[in-house]
């Protein structure tokens, strides 16, 4: 192989990175497609109610969660997680996470991988919409290299992976593969239900 | 054109104009579908999985965590639906784009032979890899570092920087006669140029 200046590489990107043109037509064929699908209803408040991340002092986080506290026992709700993250003063408060899309009863889990240069192992899942940052989805390490994580899971059908030192994807190897549709990379299927599963 | 900023359009789509999406549309297309393109090496998937990209977007809009960075967002569905559409083409030979120079810009002083540089790399990109392909793009035409393509395609980042070393090792190998085809004629313009000069 001869060897080509490093330059080269970039003209070459250089000329990939011409735009490409698409016409009206492809825009006519996505908003045909849009209309064929429900519209949002959304009313304005709904995004104010939603999960999200706010940053607050150490005082006002401890107010604000009592007062949610209170909010959430007075109302009947279930409020699943709340979590400080005492070094940043962050908090964050995230609804409901034990049934609003996935209802019925659920059951305890034992997830478990062998990851023996991993600093970090947290279980996502179709159940937690892929969001492993709250503690209960956190694999504890168990020695040896050996990581695992007991969480309860709606019965049913679900998708799911390990995400190991916050960026690299791991299908469970001990599970079924599926192609997950949104994201494209290769996740593990589990069945829940008839009694406590162990994976 | 619309000049609000896209968490503005997302949130009016949200609350029931749909019609608003196909300014959200007509702001991604393009670059959108030369990522597309290059991935897929022809027209009529790239537009297929451009077009999934936006309907799935539309559908999951109320899921679009920071409608401000809606671009990334969907950009990171395109990338998905490159993977899952070139899996499911399988092993159907990958055509490259030959005939596309109508979607370039036009302005080129030689435009014959920009077209069969052009088509030169677009087929050596065919040959690489799929990974070595993505990764390849991601950093160099679309310029993304190196912890957003992790966040984007599920691999960590040493596995991403190997990808990307591969894929440029390759492209030279696959290049280098066409870089030195290239060179020579450049060369041989040159006198041409001076001769023209008035003495």
């Amino acid at each position: 192989m001869r060897n080509l200046p490093e330059s080269w590489i970039h003209r070459i990107a250089a000329e990939l990175r011409r735009p490409v043109r698409l016409d009206e037509e492809f825009d006519r064929g996505v908003m045909d497609a849009v209309r064929a699908m429900p519209r949002h209803r959304q009313r304005p408040w709904t995004r104010m109610l939603r999960a999200r991340t706010i940053t607050v002092s150490p005082v006002v986080s401890g107010i604000a969660a009592a007062l949610l506290l209170a909010v959430a026992l007075s109302a009947g709700h279930f409020i699943s997680a709340v979590r400080a993250n005492r070094a940043t003063g962050r908090i964050d408060v995230a609804t409901d996470r034990s049934g609003g899309t996935k209802p019925g009863p659920r059951r305890s889990v034992q997830f478990v991988l062998v990851a023996p240069t991993a600093r970090k192992v947290q279980l996502v899942g179709d159940f937690n919409d892929w969001d492993g940052s709250h503690q209960e989805y956190h694999a504890q390490h168990r020695g040896g290299g050996v990581w695992s994580v007991t969480a309860a899971i709606p019965e049913g059908h679900h998708r799911y992976s390990f995400v190991v030192d916050d960026s690299l994807w791991v299908a469970d190897p001990s599970a079924p593969r599926v192609l997950d549709d949104d994201y494209g990379v290769p996740n593990s299927a589990i069945v829940v239900g008839g009694g406590d599963a162990t994976q | 054109m619309d000049q609000s900023t896209d968490a503005q359009i997302v949130a009016r789509v949200l609350r029931g104009d749909a019609e608003l999406y196909a300014e959200l549309v007509k702001r991604y297309r393009d670059r959108y579908a030369r990522y597309a393109m290059h991935m897929l090496g022809n027209r009529e998937d790239a537009e297929e999985a451009l077009q999934d990209a936006f309907t799935r977007a539309y559908r999951s809009l109320a899921r679009c965590e920071d409608p401000e960075r809606f671009g990334a967002w969907l950009f990171r569905i395109l990338v998905n639906r490159c993977r899952t559409i070139g899996a499911r083409r399988g092993r159907r030979a990958r055509t490259f784009v030959s005939d596309d120079v109508a979607l370039y810009d036009a302005a080129e002083e030689h435009p014959a032979e920009r077209s069969a540089w052009r088509e030169e790399i677009e087929r050596a990109l065919s040959r690489l890899r799929t990974e070595q392909r993505e990764a390849f793009l991601l950093k160099y035409v679309e310029e993304l570092g190196y912890d957003e393509m992790s966040r984007l395609t599920g691999a960590g980042v040493s596995a991403l920087k190997m990808r990307v070393m591969r894929a440029c090792e390759r492209l030279r190998e696959l290049l280098s006669d066409v870089h030195d085809d290239r060179e020579v004629r450049v060369e041989r313009r040159r006198p041409e140029v001076n001769d023209a000069k008035p003495s």
